[in-house]
């Protein structure tokens, strides 16, 4: 996909687009809210990338001047300043995500592929597959190589966005915000321990296991090992 | 008082309203006391017309009872008795020439007549008339009483106003000093209470020089009469009480991060470095990479929970507050650390009755009620049992984590919402320290209370919202 990110810090800038460009984007680069701008109302991007704060015109500017204009481009706010506010400023000015300074790039890039792949228009499907995995999202039922498999509520939720989002890492923090509806930092990985039940249920009679674990990102659901 | 406070003094408000009473004082004692004199004055004269008249009816008498001759010699022998006695007499016959009497000729007046009706009058008598011997030099009004006697001469009386003026000279005298005491007594009191209250505040100020120069363990003098100063000055006390307590958490925790981000950054740093020492194969770098980032991780972690927990206890940051569904809270919560409890063979159970809700954010009161669970599935020994709740109490609603855990002592329940604070038995295991602090935060941004009880045992944690 094509990125635009829009960051005045040229070594944090150089590191995202290297990361970018090995996780096989094309990614452009503004140096300033103007240009940036500029370059967005040029190009038609997947996703925008923008640093809240910029000399000049400031992210969430940016992001308005667009959406003002009927550009519905996904954009991933960058931010050094943190706490829950900044996150509703963020989304409410028409960001679409929003990542705090210091984060992790497999995080940034987890975020940013999801938001694109919900950005596409998904045909209407009644189940979800991943090999021989099927997940039914009107009788609620999963089976695997035709076993019925028994899931809790919640256990159901995440397999079902693990699904949606399969062969694409998702973080914790992505799961814990859109599995459970938190936005908060536990100290310990209580989502860790979900993720293996499930993988318990899901995996542990079959030779070829699905929920992988990404070392220092997530987890990653997959025919693929 | 040195001389180079005065101007300093006369703008001082006590002074400035001391030297107000000063003025006014005089001026309602000075028309007191001139009204007194006044009265007095009126009443002498009038005891003067009084005495001259008797006097003037007695000598009338004589006339009527024994004639002019008996009547000059009565004279005669007044004048002789007292000289100087303050009354004079003049008889005249009908032609006018002296008969008897200590005037030396009838008085010459202004409008040339005394009215001879037997009445007092004022009556300005020229020097002529008065005896030398009299020592009255300063013409005046004196008090007059004259007659024609029936066979045509004319008799006059008259009375020294020596005696009366110079009672009222005496008077005026008395009068000037009691305003001047007065003014000067009160001029000296405001001064006095000036300076008393200049020196208490010269106290307060260089108290708070040497606090600015540094010394901030300096405090403001405080007596025992408890008086408004005393009482600013304990208000100031307990203000720098305060500050002095929140610079030491702040160098606390300065302190603590320096040591709790040293270490990891350190194990970063040389892990990185023994592993470019020689050639490795690529699984090996993989390896010290992978181990490089978890390192960076938890030192975001550390750092975003100090962010986060500093900027919660400065309520710099203004949360967005909405009704949270405190009863939906909590199940959720119960339901996400479920689990984690469950593997520790810990029994979490949730007890929250519908539909209680409280003003808050959300994600706030998920963070403080995640770390106490947090807590309590670290410190609760295997088989225990934690408790999540949701309380309506006579104190308000309250969000409670009890655990059947080892507990804190009484006497570190306050310490431990500090930041970086880990009792003994905590410092080996995972955590950094500010867990608790956070919570206690997030408790006070939201006009809670964080309180920590004996659960008897265990720990009971509650974060209370006042009733409304």
């Amino acid at each position: 996909m094509r990125v635009l990110l829009i960051e005045d810090d040229g070594e944090a800038a150089a590191y995202l687009v290297k990361g970018l460009t090995e996780s096989g984007h094309v990614v452009d680069h503004a140096e300033s809210g103007e240009d940036g701008l500029q370059m967005a109302l040029a190009v038609r991007y997947d996703a925008l990338v923008v640093d809240r704060m910029l000399p000049g015109r400031d992210g969430l500017s940016v992001i308005g001047m667009l959406r003002a204009g009927g550009d519905r481009t996904p954009a991933l706010v960058l931010s050094a300043l943190g706490e829950v506010d900044d996150r509703v400023a963020g989304l409410r000015a028409g960001g679409d995500d929003y990542v705090v300074k210091p984060y992790a790039f497999r995080e940034l890039l987890a975020r940013l592929e999801a938001l694109v792949r919900r950005g596409r228009p998904e045909p209407a499907r009644s189940r979800l597959e991943v090999a021989d995995l099927v997940l039914d999202l009107e009788t609620h039922a999963v089976t695997r190589a035709g076993r019925r498999i028994q899931l809790q509520p919640r256990e159901y939720h995440l397999l079902e966005y693990l699904m949606r989002h399969h062969d694409h890492v998702v973080t914790r923090t992505m799961l814990l915000e859109q599995v459970w509806d938190y936005h908060f930092d536990p100290q310990t990985n209580v989502v860790d321990v979900h993720v293996s039940r499930l993988r318990a249920k899901i995996d542990k009679d079959f030779d070829r296991p699905l929920l992988h674990t990404v070392r220092g990102a997530g987890y990653k659901l997959s025919a693929r090992p | 008082m040195p001389v180079r406070d005065l101007p300093r003094l006369l703008r001082t408000s006590a002074v400035r309203l001391a030297l107000r009473y000063a003025v006014l004082y005089a001026v309602l004692a000075g028309a007191g006391l001139f009204a007194a004199q006044w009265f007095t004055a009126r009443y002498v004269d009038a005891q003067l017309s009084a005495g001259l008249r008797e006097d003037f009816q007695i000598l009338v008498d004589r006339y009527d009872s024994a004639g002019t001759g008996a009547l000059a010699s009565l004279l005669a022998a007044r004048a002789a008795s007292a000289p100087d006695g303050g009354r004079y007499y003049l008889l005249v016959d009908k032609d006018g020439r002296k008969v008897a009497g200590n005037l030396r000729e009838w008085p010459p007046v202004e409008d040339d007549t005394i009215p001879l009706d037997g009445q007092v009058h004022a009556v300005w008598l020229d020097d002529v008339a008065i005896p030398p011997e009299a020592g009255v030099e300063d013409d005046a009004y004196w008090p007059v009483i004259a007659t024609r006697l029936p066979d045509g001469s004319r008799l006059v009386a008259a009375r020294s106003v020596r005696e009366a003026d110079q009672l009222q000279l005496y008077g005026q005298t008395a009068a000037w000093s009691s305003l001047a005491v007065i003014v000067v007594l009160a001029l000296a009191m405001g001064l006095f209470m000036g300076r008393t209250i200049l020196k208490r505040i010269d106290a307060i100020t260089a108290t708070a020089g040497e606090i600015m120069a540094g010394d901030l363990s300096r405090r403001m003098p405080v007596r025992a009469d408890g008086d408004e100063f005393d009482a600013l000055s304990e208000r100031l006390n307990r203000m720098l009480e305060r500050i002095a307590q929140l610079m030491a958490g702040m160098r606390e925790v300065t302190d603590n991060v320096a040591h709790d981000l040293r270490s990891p950054l350190t194990r970063l740093r040389n892990r990185l470095e023994v592993t470019l020492l020689h050639r490795r194969d690529e699984a090996e770098y993989r390896r010290a990479m992978e181990e490089a980032i978890r390192d960076a991780d938890g030192l975001m972690g550390t750092f975003n929970a100090i962010l986060q927990s500093s900027q919660a206890a400065s309520g710099t940051v203004r949360a967005e507050m909405a009704p949270v569904d405190l009863s939906a809270l909590v199940t959720r919560l119960g339901e996400l650390y479920g689990p984690t409890a469950e593997d520790r063979d810990l029994g979490l159970t949730v007890d929250a009755p519908d539909g209680v809700t409280v003003t808050g954010n959300r994600d706030l009161l998920a963070q403080a009620v995640g770390n106490l669970l947090d807590n309590a599935i670290k410190y609760t020994p295997t088989g225990g049992r934690i408790r999540l709740a949701v309380e309506r109490g006579p104190d308000g609603t309250s969000l409670a984590v009890a655990d059947t855990g080892p507990g804190i002592p009484a006497a570190d329940r306050g310490r431990v919402t500090e930041r970086f604070v880990r009792l003994g038995a905590a410092r080996g295991t995972e955590g950094n320290g500010l867990g608790l602090a956070l919570v206690d935060a997030i408790a006070r941004q939201h006009g809670a209370r964080l309180a920590l009880d004996d659960n008897h045992p265990g720990l009971v944690a509650r974060i209370t919202f006042p009733a409304a």
